[in-house]
């Protein structure tokens, strides 16, 4: 019954012989390798079996054996193959033998988005990755959540950046937000997000959020390249808030005081919009890059250069920024490769005057400027509800530069057959400073500044790490074989430096100074400190592939960190998962629409550690001075100041998920779904303990206590196809996210319900508790309008409560109002995230739409619920409660009080559907472009945040809570923009 | 290699490390006076005592600090922020004590033992007020003589922690504390003897033994260390800092906390123009109208009007709030301020430089007219109540006249009437009402409820924390 074949194996294009492919009887473990002439012979079950010849870069090919005995064959290269590898943590595998949930997006289509974070453009591309954009301040960083709120402090992904940990910002250790600034889109080539334990574990204790990889772009072999991309872009304010005017504020005050005639005459009122005062049209935004790229046999090399310029449409608001990129190989010594990956950027950036809210508050009625009656000069006017804003602008400047270094240097040699050694440092540094001046001036009582001041800042932080790793990629048969093990430790230090003075000799830019101040040692201030940590790690995986059937990974990382105390100072990281090619089964039948299909599993344990380094330590600061004596001086004192945790240990998030993968009609359609259940235990949450311990009021220690769930489906679907000379694309992708607190250190002596969400005025509207999402809005429902004075005494109300304010529902039923009453209002962790995009080319124009949104999200209008004393008013408020007008929505007119107690009056819903970006672009035809000599050019117009659906009142519902406890409050936003522009690449 | 994951402290101690050396105790008893001046403990930052009497309404504005509102009609209940934080910085203050009364004694700090005596008596006098403070504002409370007490503390009497901690400590104090005129120029606002037995007299009063009240009293009055300011308006005046009526003061200058400012005076300062701070805490008409009714100097010296001129500035005062608020065509308010905390001076950051008066001398001649009176001695006690009053009329014989009444009862009032008019805003009129047991009689009106209020709640979240073992307070 045995058949034997034999043959020769070739590539298709230039006939040379493969030497080690593979050929498989499919569907069973039979095999064998060619030898260095390309022949092989096998032995096969029958003369049906079908044979499966495969290589490393080739498309594999299937051939029935039918009867016959001798089958020489060729393969032909797969460039799609070749660009089907995943980057993952030290070292990359082939997307075929990836069993983890990874998601990949080219650098190209970071470029859409006109920012200076590349982060930026990930929004909407990638299921399960949510970005927000809380704020439209030049340099203001994203909000990045992967999977959900994995924890009660910091939320952010790591960023890998062609293997150098970014855990916080380069030069600014406050370590909110994203950090990828430093970097030019240009220069990058892939992104690739790691999702589920699988994948990040072999982070350790630093993947718990999901782990960001980014690589940068590495000369190509042939002739250099040179690229150039130029993009103009102008910025308007997205939106307006819905303010009242002068007259109809005028009316609202009226209002307030029922008694006739109101304090003003409405019809002789003026009227200022203070949003159109403060914003500027057509802000300007400018990107230049440049770059030049090659490779030769020996050396590869890639040097980028870029500027981004982009003015605030705030005055006084901006960043420039200029990044250098150099990425470099050379092969010194055979299999003997050393390398360099050099990122260098210089940042200025403007910080904005705060004065949005200063501009919503202000009153309509005020005017900005008045004739100083003793000059006859225009002067800032005195403006009621906060203050003028232009004077606010005028008097504001406040500037941070930094310089941010990341930077990679590795020598790998390769020996025997399949390993290789690669010791590789990394660094991170940076440095920034920021200087702040203020004038001396008078505008009003409440708006001066009585001595001039300058503040100066310096902060620097480093990062070192070494890594060594030995690793092994090795075909054998039908096993494939990628593993990787290797030992880092890791150095970050931070310092801090800033002082103060008061009474500048002149107000000119150059007197920005200390020395320049009167020299008062008691106006003067000084201040330092610093922090730093380490860590140490073994990690291990290994990724074995049989019959490209059948995968399995392992990884296994040790961390220790000195955050942590002697007693819990490693943790032990581990994950396990299995992938199935189940198309390669012979069993699989063979339907023309149905291409490959995967079936994943996996499950790991992945850390955190992201708490201040002196967390474990319960301190004494000599900062706590008394005031003594007839000529009273300040006496230096020294106390217990925060309180330390010396049994701290790591956070550990535990993560099951589910996969399948599969692509039909051809690969015309290619899609990925995922299930994940996460749980994170041991929380490392800052917690009140009792209060007669002594800490004092809002001092809160470090616990390893709380305990949170996230699970949620994710998918994503693209399709692309041609008709004719149209080619266009599809892709839809979404996520849903389930979050429930399951513990809160319940029975430990800690305050176990966390309470937050500020407003600003004493009011805090958020909370966190056992069975609930993390940071959901807690206050009053409610449900009406009290319209009689019966009613509100029949009805149970807060004290003070009369006819027109809102009632509150007597939630419990007790016939008492009181906070008891209180209940769970909204939930500001989005049910569904989610984005598509579409994009139509036909010949060398080409149109392109990203959407992007997320239903089932609340938001507290902040910026409404907050009086410190008569403001103006959004105009919600036009339709109030009066005698005459018996609304039972919104209340009478009140400048203040009890209608302002948290309640659901103020939540809205923050669902949106936002036109990302919209494109249009036309590529030269060769015949034009061989005429200057150039390979592309292309031109296009962009419009971004065109268009956004939405029920919510603010600026923009794109907004991210910088800490998940707080829940998503709008509490007045500098506001996103549009913005139109217009580019061109053009590649010689 | 593990050396590498050995990263300590920069900049500052891990406690357990503290105090060791004379300079150490030093700064550690000024870390305990520092507590003065957090402004959490002051009734959780606002003037809430002065609020729940019939002296001050809640101020500012009707949509700022809404958290206090609840306190102006006695409806706040356990979940309010200003208790809970009141009660938390008294631990606070109270471990920092805690930590120099058990560790400078240690004869392993080598120290000059003069030094070592003062400094143990500071901590002890301040643990002593520290405490008096918790159990009249919260009654029987966990009791903690160490710094990392155990976690299943439950409540200790009122009574007991008196006699175990209060009574002993400022006994103490007024053992080994030196006198006022005994320390140097530059130590002018540290505890001395005067201060305890002034405390002590206080607190005896509270708690109805008179005894040992005119015995503390009449030991301050006979020390020949304080006397009145001839002038009323400087007994709290910035010029009059630690003068000759202060007993026991917070030295602050008029900057931000960490460089010696105090918020005590922000906090009731004139909001809008000048802008000096958020105007919590205005005196209430009824007030004004009982001291002009008196023809009293005492108001315009204890009040800031509208268009009052202090120091050159000129006070306008809030533009978002009526300057007068009328219920059915009757006054019920008018916009003034507390004056006993003004600081001159150009700039917002002068409230910040007020010195808060805890006892001045005023209030030792009062409270041994109290004694007195209740140890049936009247004619000793109109002594010292007509001393008072006579500064008071500042040399006018046409009012204020001395007060001739001897029947018990009759003085007992007159002396309430005087502590009301001498000793307005100054936290003390709430713990008069409730310890003479007239809290219901005055304060009825204005929603005190009798058997409830005369305690704050027990913070919610201790409630919650310790599972009930730190049960709530009655009626909450």
């Amino acid at each position: 019954q045995d058949f034997k074949i034999s043959g020769t194996l070739l590539d298709s294009e230039t006939k040379e012989a493969l030497i080690g492919a593979t050929i498989i009887e499919k569907g069973t473990t039979n095999g064998t390798v060619t030898d260095l002439e390309g022949n092989y012979q096998l032995m096969v079950s029958g003369s049906e079996a079908v044979l499966v010849f495969t290589y490393l870069g080739y498309s594999s090919k299937e051939v029935r054996v039918n009867n016959q005995s001798v089958i020489n064959a060729s393969l032909d290269i797969d460039f799609s193959e070749l660009e089907e590898v995943v980057v993952m943590g030290y070292g990359s595998v082939r997307k075929s033998d990836l069993t983890g949930a990874v998601a990949s997006v080219k650098g190209e289509d970071l470029l859409k988005v006109p920012n200076a974070s590349p982060v930026q453009a990930l929004q909407g591309k990638v299921s399960g990755l949510q970005v927000l954009s809380p704020s439209g301040d030049p340099g203001a960083t994203p909000v990045v959540r992967l999977r959900g709120v994995t924890t009660l402090n910091n939320n952010n992904p790591l960023f890998v950046v062609d293997g150098v940990i970014i855990e916080k910002g380069v030069s600014d250790n406050s370590g909110s937000g994203t950090p990828l600034d430093f970097l030019n889109a240009n220069d990058i080539e892939s992104v690739e997000v790691l999702k589920d334990a699988s994948a990040t574990a072999i982070f350790g204790s630093r993947g718990s959020n999901g782990v960001i990889i980014i690589t940068t772009k590495r000369g190509a072999q042939g002739a250099p390249r040179i690229n150039f991309n130029a993009e103009l872009g102008w910025q308007v304010v997205a939106n307006k808030i819905d303010l009242m005017n002068g007259k109809e504020f005028g009316q609202y005050v009226n209002d307030i005081d029922l008694t006739e005639p109101g304090p003003y005459n409405v019809d002789q009122l003026s009227s200022t919009d203070w949003q159109d005062e403060i914003y500027n049209d057509y802000a300007p935004i400018q990107s230049y890059s440049f770059s030049f790229g090659g490779a030769s046999e020996k050396v590869d090399y890639y040097f980028g250069l870029g500027y981004f310029g982009q003015e605030g449409i705030l005055p006084k608001s901006g960043l420039e920024r200029i990044t250098t990129k150099i990425n470099t190989n050379y092969e010194i010594a055979k299999n003997l490769d050393i390398g360099l990956s050099l990122s260098v950027a210089l940042k200025e950036k403007q910080n904005s005057p705060g004065v949005v809210n200063t501009a919503l508050r202000a009153w309509p009625i005020d005017a900005p400027y008045t004739t100083d009656p003793a000059t006859g000069e225009q002067i800032f006017a005195e403006v009621q509800g906060g203050g003028n804003a232009l004077a606010a602008i005028e008097y504001t400047n406040n500037v941070n530069k930094s310089i941010e270094s990341v930077g990679n240097v590795f020598a790998q040699y390769a020996f025997l057959d399949g390993f290789s050694v690669k010791s590789s440092l990394q660094f991170s540094l940076g440095m920034s400073k920021n200087k702040s001046f203020t004038p001396e001036y008078f505008v009003a009582p409440l708006q001066q500044n009585e001595t001039s001041d300058i503040s100066q800042s310096y902060n620097d932080n480093s990062f070192v790490l070494w890594e060594n790793t030995i690793s092994y990629v090795k075909e054998i048969g039908v096993h494939r074989f990628n593993t990787v093990a290797g030992y880092t430790t890791q150095r970050v230090k931070s310092e801090f430096l800033s002082g103060s003075a008061q009474n500048l000799l002149r107000d000119g830019e150059s007197f920005w100074y200390i020395d320049a101040s009167d020299g008062d040692p008691l106006l003067q201030d000084v201040s330092n400190n610093a922090s730093h940590s380490a860590i140490q790690s073994y990690l291990f995986r290994f990724n074995y592939s049989l019959m490209n059937k059948y995968l399995f990974t392992a990884t296994y990382r040790r961390d220790g960190s000195s955050k942590f105390g002697p007693n819990n100072r490693y943790g032990v990281f581990p994950s396990l998962a299995l992938g199935w090619n189940l198309s390669e089964e012979a069993f699989f039948p063979e339907v023309s629409f149905l291409g490959n299909v995967k079936l994943r599993a996996s499950w790991g344990i992945v850390g955190n550690d992201k708490i201040s380094y002196d967390a474990q330590f319960p301190q004494i600061d000599q900062s706590f001075g008394a005031v003594f004596g007839q000529n009273e001086q300040y006496v230096a004192g020294a106390a217990y100041a925060t309180g330390g945790n010396p049994n701290l240990k790591w956070e550990e998030t535990e993560q099951f998920d589910v996969g399948l993968n599969f692509d039909m009609f051809n690969g015309r359609l290619v899609s990925e779904m995922d299930y994940y259940v996460k749980t994170t235990n041991d929380i490392l949450v800052n917690l009140e303990p009792i209060g007669y311990t002594g800490l004092g009021a809002f001092q809160q220690i470090v616990y390893n206590v709380a305990s949170v769930e996230n699970k949620g489906f994710e998918f994503s679907l693209n399709w692309q196809d041609d008709i004719g000379n149209f080619n266009y694309k599809l892709g839809f992708l979404g996520s849903t996210v389930k979050n429930t607190v399951l513990e809160l250190g319940q029975d430990i002596g800690v305050d176990s319900l966390i309470v937050a969400g500020d407003l600003g005025n004493g009011q805090q509207v958020s909370r966190t508790a056992v069975g609930q999402p993390i940071g959901f809005f807690y206050g009053y429902d409610a449900i009406g309008v009290f319209q009689t004075q019966q009613q509100v005494d029949a009805t149970p109300h807060l004290f003070g409560q009369t006819v027109g304010d809102l009632i509150y529902r007597d939630a419990n039923e007790d016939g008492i109002l009181d906070g008891d009453d209180r209940i769970m209002l909204g939930n500001s962790i989005p049910g569904l995230v989610y984005g598509f995009n579409t994009e139509v080319g036909y010949k060398g124009f080409r149109v392109g739409l990203d959407f992007q949104g997320q239903t089932g999200v609340d938001i507290y209008n902040g910026k409404q619920a907050v009086r410190f004393s008569l403001l103006n008013y959004e105009t919600r408020f036009l339709d109030h409660w009066t005698p005459s007008n018996p609304s039972n929505e919104n209340f009478r007119a009140v400048s203040g009080g009890t209608n302002y107690t948290p309640s659901n009056y103020f939540i809205e819903d923050g669902s949106y559907l936002r036109l990302r970006t919209v494109t249009l672009s036309y590529s030269f035809q060769q015949a034009v472009l061989n005429s200057v000599g150039a390979q592309s050019l292309k031109v296009y117009v962009r419009g971004t945040n065109l268009f956004t659906k939405t029920q919510f009142s603010g600026y923009s519902p794109d907004l991210g809570a910088s800490s998940a406890l707080d829940g998503v409050i709008d509490r007045g936003v500098y506001p996103i923009t549009k913005v139109y522009s217009v580019g061109l690449n053009l590649t010689f | 290699c593990e050396e590498n994951l050995e990263k300590p402290l920069l900049g500052s101690l891990t406690a357990g490390t503290f105090p060791q050396s004379e300079s150490d105790a030093i700064l550690a008893v000024n870390g305990v006076y520092n507590s003065l001046r957090v402004w959490n403990i002051h009734t959780g930052g606002f003037p809430l005592l002065d609020i729940m009497s019939d002296q001050m309404i809640k101020g500012s504005n009707p949509g700022d600090g809404t958290a206090i509102a609840p306190y102006d009609n006695f409806s706040h209940t356990a979940t309010e922020g200003s208790g809970d934080r009141w009660y938390k910085t008294l631990y606070q203050a109270i471990r920092r004590a805690n930590l120099v009364i058990n560790e400078v004694p240690n004869a392993e700090i080598v120290m000059d033992e003069e030094l070592r005596v003062r400094i143990v008596a500071e901590a002890r006098f301040l643990r002593g007020y520290f405490y008096s403070q918790l159990v009249q504002g919260f009654g029987a409370v966990p009791l903690v003589l160490v710094t990392d007490p155990a976690l299943d503390l439950t409540k200790t009497s009122a009574e007991e922690i008196f006699n175990q901690v209060i009574y002993p400590d400022l006994l103490h104090a007024a053992e080994f504390l030196p006198e006022k005129s005994e320390y140097s120029a530059d130590e002018a606002g540290r505890a001395t003897k005067g201060a305890a037995k002034a405390l002590l007299a206080r607190l005896y009063l509270f708690n109805g033994d008179f005894v040992n009240a005119e015995k503390y009293a009449l030991e301050v009055i006979a020390s020949a260390q304080y006397e009145l300011e001839p002038n009323f308006a400087d007994a709290f005046s910035y010029d009059h800092e630690f003068g000759v009526e202060s007993i026991f003061e917070i030295g602050a200058l008029p900057f931000p906390f960490d460089q010696g400012g105090n918020q005590y005076g922000n906090t009731m300062g004139i909001r809008g123009t000048p802008n000096r701070g958020w105007g919590f805490g205005r005196p209430a008409y009824p007030w004004i109208l009982m001291m002009q009714a008196n023809n009293d100097p005492r108001m315009d010296a204890s009040i800031i009007f509208l268009g009052e001129v202090l120091d050159g500035v000129e006070t306008g005062g809030d533009a978002s709030t009526p300057d007068t608020t009328r219920v059915d065509g009757d006054i019920v308010e008018i916009e003034v301020y507390n004056q006993k905390i003004w600081h001159p001076g150009p700039g917002t950051n002068e409230s910040f430089g007020h010195n808060k008066r805890i006892i001045r001398y005023a209030d030792v001649l009062l409270m041994a007219a109290e004694a007195l009176n209740e140890n049936n001695k009247p004619a000793e006690a109109l002594v010292y109540l007509n001393e008072v009053r006579e500064r008071a009329r500042g040399g006018n014989a046409g009012i204020l006249p001395d007060i001739t009444v001897t029947d018990q009862a009759g003085l007992r009032l007159a002396i309430e009437n005087e502590r009301n008019y001498e000793l307005a805003f100054e936290g003390l009129r709430f713990w008069d009402l409730v310890r003479t047991n007239r809290a219901e009689t005055v304060l009825g009106p204005l929603g005190f409820v009798k058997d409830k209020n005369e305690l704050f709640p027990i913070p919610q979240s201790e409630v919650d924390i310790s599972e009930g073992r730190i049960s709530q307070n009655k009626g909450y």
